[in-house]
């Protein structure tokens, strides 16, 4: 099957009719995001949808539609002509047509094709056509949209599909089934008559006994092996899946813990620099920076208070030791002839001593005492001793309270000056400091705030660098990949045990094969004492044998297809990546039926998580080596078409890969945007023309018709352009 | 054993003039709120109303100006808390108390209040009357701060709203323990 033409009209952007002359190599749609590649390949999609009549109206050029007056009506149809034996051609197409209400009404859908017989065309089904030409099993290794799409073997019967389409092995299954059959119906029969020979019985019993325990343990040993494999398989794709997110992984949670650390840091110093500076002027007395020179006043005032009050108190006291000295002074007058102690003041009385002095004799000793004698003087002088006594008595009972009043009845300044001496010291000295303090403080603070900001924009980069990891990889969340790192560890711990789990279930069914097969041999070797029943078990034996031929046969070819497919691949992979690394592909089969596609290094290691472009071109490998298959098989080759195959490329390889694609011999149709250069002038893209001109292909630009409104569906048209 | 002049003084509640409390008072405290946990209305940049006393004392004592409070007694108002609880206020989160600075407080009033200490000591004048003088000083230093202040924010109702306004204003003063006296002349330039 070669594609030569396909006809695109009013088919969503492509207003009108648009059409696209196919080369029998490779033919390039070069478009930018949104100029209709994806929609040019979904047209093509709906023209193979044999499943279903869409004449949806989405599908309808939304600029035609704008157009349609009422009642007016027009057509959408696609149409793709190709060789198949012939010239072929089929068209899916549905009328469009607005009604009085303004609605649009879709109406008379029809899938028909042509054939070329000679110079007659005829009419077909359109389905038919197709199905018989490039039907629907071919179809799925032909048509993919994007890179996701190459992998062909992510299903699990997608193995099984291949083969039986293209090795012809499926026809070999019946003969497979059959020799089982014809085995099992002889291996009954002898075992029948077997047991009718009494001097076998026993023997009979027992083996049979025997072998039925065997199949039965087989049975269960080949269930727990399947059950092991499918979880191994699990294991491994869960595996594969985190193996291939390992990076992105390992990049999260140390961008995470950098986050984490710095924004530990950053509330750290957040506490030193959140200070409530109010607060801190009373709490911590900062108020009383400037306080120094207040308290040195103090000091000095109350100093000088308490040296006043000392100063006048002293004078207080000489003032009464004055008093007293004069008292003392006169003691010492009053003294006796011959140190003789006085009489006490009051003896003789006053009214005695009088008399005594008027009487001129001295009553006490009887002697007289004449006037201007020495005892008349001594009893005048005594008397007025006495009165002077007496007055000095009342004046100082009168001066009694004076006397006993201190100058100062209140201690406030000894209380201030106490407070003073208190508050020198280490009070002082730390009012003194509070100032080189505060200041040393303040300094701390702004250091910190450095700190804060320098650690505020590590955190801002660090989250940026998250973000950025999270843009790059868009399939995956944090969340996901904080499972993959938790999981990552109990998953191969997992695997390496249900891996082990099945070699021993391995070597267990090996052993029951073993056995069985001994349980047969002695079956077999039974001497039966009939010779017919003799006759029976040759026949037996032989059908045994060609039942394991068969059976063999089948593995042998499906390896053999398989070797095929892989070698084709790596011939296709090698060309592909000629220049660059590339490995070796290998399909490795599983137990349920599947395969998977694995690049390995030459040595055997298995490449894990191989790059974008290294597992295009793997797929990519695939399916030309698939296509190469079908060609060889069917005597038929079939076109690939791809829609942005290579949006993991690098622009190196995607000349690489396109120069490549050009040699090769094969229909492949490319919906691409690559081989655009941006163009600073004009600010748009342009086809880079030097790339294209060394192409031998088709080239094919489209893009949106100037002047389009954004935000206008109806304004968007599809413009097509043939390059060379 | 008589009752000391500190406590004495600190059984009083000074006066203040009643046209601060809404201007700068409420503005800056509390004051008013009818809250006992200080600090507890937002924004604000201290809790008790006498804590903007205490700012506005500083103020003016280092400034050495005072302000004779009106006459009129009908505009003069005091606060609920006598100056010996003043500080008390460890409870209020994100606060510690800070009693030590009434002492000071006291220190700085007996340094600055002209009065005759020692005809007090000698039971010539009441204990009554050297407190009043204090309390005197007290209010007129205070009363310049409140003018201040109040000064400050009708240029810029914001002024002191930066969280290291207070802060700057208590920086710009001299902090050195050279006794400044009034009357100092600057040294003769020859």
């Amino acid at each position: 099957m070669k594609l030569k033409k396909i006809i695109i009209k009013n088919f969503r952007s492509y207003y009108g009719e648009n059409c696209f002359e196919l080369s029998d190599g490779l033919t390039l749609v070069i478009g930018d995001n949104g100029d209709g590649k994806t929609t040019f390949f979904e047209a093509l999609e709906w023209l193979f949808d044999t499943s279903k009549e869409n004449k949806s109206e989405s599908n309808v050029s939304e600029m035609r539609k704008h157009e349609l007056g009422i009642g007016d009506s027009d057509i959408v149809s696609v149409s793709v002509q190709f060789e198949h034996g012939g010239e072929r051609e089929i068209c899916k197409s549905f009328r469009f047509e607005r009604q009085t209400n303004g609605n649009i009404l879709t109406r008379d859908f029809s899938f028909v094709g042509y054939t070329q017989f000679g110079s007659e065309r005829k009419r077909v089904d359109g389905k038919n056509l197709l199905e018989a030409c490039f039907d629907t099993v071919v179809r799925r290794y032909c048509l993919f949209k994007g890179e996701r799409e190459l992998n062909v073997f992510d299903n699990n019967t997608a193995l099984k599909t291949l083969v039986d389409t293209f090795s012809g092995i499926k026809q070999f299954d019946q003969y497979v089934e059959n020799t089982e059959w014809f085995e099992q119906e002889s291996d009954k029969l002898v075992t029948r008559e077997l047991k009718k020979d009494k001097k076998q019985e026993d023997t009979v019993k027992r083996l049979e006994a025997d072998m039925s325990r065997v199949m039965r343990d087989i049975s269960d040993t080949t269930r727990d092996i399947k059950t092991k494999e499918k979880a191994v398989s699990d294991f491994e794709s869960r595996i594969r899946v985190l193996e291939e997110n390992q990076d992105a992984c390992e990049n999260l949670q140390t961008i995470k813990s950098r986050i984490d650390s710095k924004r530990t840091e950053l509330n750290r110093m957040k506490l030193h620099v959140d200070l409530d500076y109010n607060a801190l002027l009373l709490d911590d007395m900062w108020i009383l920076r400037s306080f120094p020179s207040i308290l040195q006043e103090y000091q000095s005032k109350v100093s000088m208070l308490s040296k006043e009050e000392r100063r006048m108190q002293k004078a207080e006291d000489e003032r009464i030791a004055v008093e007293k000295g004069k008292k003392e002074a006169l003691k010492e007058i009053q003294k006796l002839a011959n140190d003789a102690t006085p009489l006490p003041w009051n003896l003789p009385d006053k009214e005695t001593m009088q008399e005594m002095i008027d009487d001129e004799v001295c009553k006490v000793c009887g002697r007289p005492a004449p006037k201007g004698s020495e005892p008349y003087e001594f009893m005048v002088r005594k008397l007025n001793e006495y009165l002077e006594h007496i007055r000095q008595e009342s004046a100082a009972a009168e001066s009694k309270e004076m006397d006993v009043k201190p100058l100062f009845e209140n201690e406030y300044v000894a209380e201030l000056h106490t407070r003073g001496i208190q508050m020198s010291g280490d009070v002082e000295k730390t009012i003194s400091k509070l100032a080189t303090k505060i200041d040393d403080r303040l300094q701390f603070v702004q250091m910190r705030k450095n700190d804060v900001e320098k650690i505020s924009q590590e955190l801002q980069e660090a989250e940026d660098a998250k973000l950025q990891l999270l843009i790059q990889n868009p399939s995956l969340t944090e969340e996901m990949l904080d499972k993959t790192f938790h999981d990552y560890k109990g998953l191969s711990e997992s695997s390496k045990r249900a891996e082990l789990d099945l070699k021993d279930l391995q070597h267990k069914l090996s052993d029951l094969e073993e056995l069985k097969a001994s349980i047969k041999e002695e079956q077999n070797k039974i001497e039966p004492s009939n010779g017919i029943v003799k006759i029976y078990q040759r026949v037996h034996l032989t059908l045994e044998r060609i039942m394991k031929a068969f059976g063999e046969a089948r593995t042998a070819n499906i390896t053999s297809f398989l070797n095929m497919l892989e070698n084709e691949a790596n011939f296709y992979l090698k060309k592909l990546n000629a220049g660059d690394f590339r490995g070796v592909i290998r399909i490795i089969r599983t137990v349920d039926g599947s395969a998977r596609i694995a690049l390995y290094s030459s040595n055997g290691t298995p490449i894990t998580n191989p790059g974008g472009a290294q597992k295009t071109t793997m797929y990519m490998s695939v399916l030309f080596a698939i296509s190469k298959i079908t060609t060889l098989k069917r005597d038929e080759d079939y076109p690939l078409i791809f829609d942005a195959p290579t949006s993991s490329f690098g622009e190196f390889k995607e000349d690489v890969f396109y120069n490549i694609i050009d040699q090769i011999d094969k229909q492949c149709v490319i919906f691409t945007k690559d081989l655009l250069n941006f163009d600073r002038e004009s600010g748009t893209r342009k086809l880079d023309y030097s790339k294209i001109n060394s192409l031998s292909c088709t080239v094919y630009r489209i893009h949106k018709q100037d002047g389009y409104d954004e935000e206008d569906l109806s304004t968007i048209r599809t413009i097509t352009e043939k390059i060379k | 054993m008589a009752e000391k002049l500190y406590d004495i003084w600190a059984r009083r509640n000074p006066s203040w003039e009643k046209r601060y409390e809404d201007s700068v008072i409420k503005a800056f405290s509390d004051y008013g709120k009818g809250v006992t946990s200080l600090g507890s209305a937002k924004g604000k940049l201290f809790g008790a109303g006498y804590e903007v006393f205490i700012i506005a004392y500083f103020i003016g004592l280092y400034n050495n100006q005072r302000r004779t409070l009106i006459e009129d007694s009908t505009k003069i108002k005091s606060f609920g808390q006598p100056i010996q609880y003043w500080g008390n206020i460890d409870s209020v989160k994100g606060r510690k108390a800070y009693p030590k600075l009434r002492e000071f407080i006291f220190t700085s009033l007996i340094a600055k209040t002209d009065f005759d200490f020692i005809a007090l000591d000698k039971g010539m004048i009441s204990n009554k009357k050297a407190v009043d003088a204090l309390m005197t000083t007290m209010e007129e230093y205070a009363n310049w701060g409140f003018h201040f202040m109040e000064d400050k924010l009708i240029d810029n109702p914001n002024y002191f709203y930066r969280e290291t306004a207070f802060l700057e204003l208590f920086l710009s003063f001299d902090s050195s323990s050279a006794a400044v006296e009034d009357d100092d002349e600057p040294d003769s330039l020859d």
